[in-house]
């Protein structure tokens, strides 16, 4: 699927010029604002606004020490029947050079919404995470993360 | 490269309705096509882009991956046993190579 590739392939860069945010003002914002850009952000991504919830928990550590092998682990409410589950969970690190991480499907009655896994981040950062429900509402978290070394993607 | 090496961990016997965990991994330099070498040339990229976990013919589980997922990419996650069957793992390489694993697994 080469054309679904490149479609998701989205550098930092990209994003800022295309957005009305523009590099400068990007590059100056201090993490308590980070909300906003976040929101903005999955926006963007996929032209829907998600709404920040309890339902959805991204648990990542505070600060790590490197950025190579961050641990991440992911976990919605969700009772997983055909007619209230979630679809997908996809996580992206904002200001990495790559900021897609990964997204994971989720199958109602087989699998249960909850993963741990490793990622790579390239600063510190608010690593989001945006939720698909089967009735398309997007449901978004987030948590900052300090790196003390470059994850070097 | 070395040859991508995927491993599992399930348990060996579950109750029917039974969440149960699994763990997969597998060896690979996740190489992102961002790096240089010592002579300035770019590295290629070369990443696992897509893990399956099949469970009887259907798909269960399934990630898509980005560069940013760690090397030696690890999934834990959990899935409900409904029948004895067969699971399998695949791991999808962006060059076209596939990798994958298949477990028989008993539902009592």
């Amino acid at each position: 699927m080469p054309e679904e590739i490149r479609a998701t392939v989205l550098t930092r860069r990209e994003l800022f010029v295309t957005g009305a945010a523009g590099l400068a003002s990007a590059t100056i914002v201090p993490p308590a604002s980070a909300s906003d850009d976040a929101v903005e952000l999955i926006e963007r991504l996929t032209g829907k606004t998600p709404t920040a919830t309890e339902r959805l928990h991204l648990v990542m550590p505070q600060t790590f020490p490197n950025g190579y092998t961050v641990p991440l682990s992911l976990d919605i409410d969700s009772p997983m029947t055909q007619n209230d589950h979630v679809k997908y969970v996809r996580v992206v690190a904002p200001r990495n050079p790559l900021i897609e991480v990964a997204t994971f499907h989720f199958v109602p009655q087989y699998s249960q919404p909850r993963v741990s896994t490793r990622i790579r981040l390239a600063e510190p950062q608010y690593v989001v995470a945006v939720a698909e429900m089967n009735d398309g509402t997007l449901l978004m978290t987030k948590t900052w993360v300090d790196v003390a070394t470059n994850g070097c993607i | 490269m070395v040859t991508p090496m995927p491993r599992v961990q399930v348990p060996s016997a579950v109750t029917k309705g039974e969440i149960f965990q699994v763990k997969a991994l597998i060896s690979h330099q996740m190489e992102t096509g961002l790096r240089h070498d010592s002579e300035g040339n770019v590295i290629p990229r070369k990443i696992i882009e897509r893990f399956v976990c099949r469970y009887n013919g259907v798909d269960v589980f399934v990630v898509d991956l980005h560069e940013a997922v760690a090397a030696n990419p690890y999934f834990e996650f959990y899935l409900r046993a409904t029948e004895s069957g067969q699971l399998d793992f695949i791991w999808e390489e962006d060059g076209g190579d596939v990798y994958s694993l298949a477990h028989q697994f008993i539902v009592a």
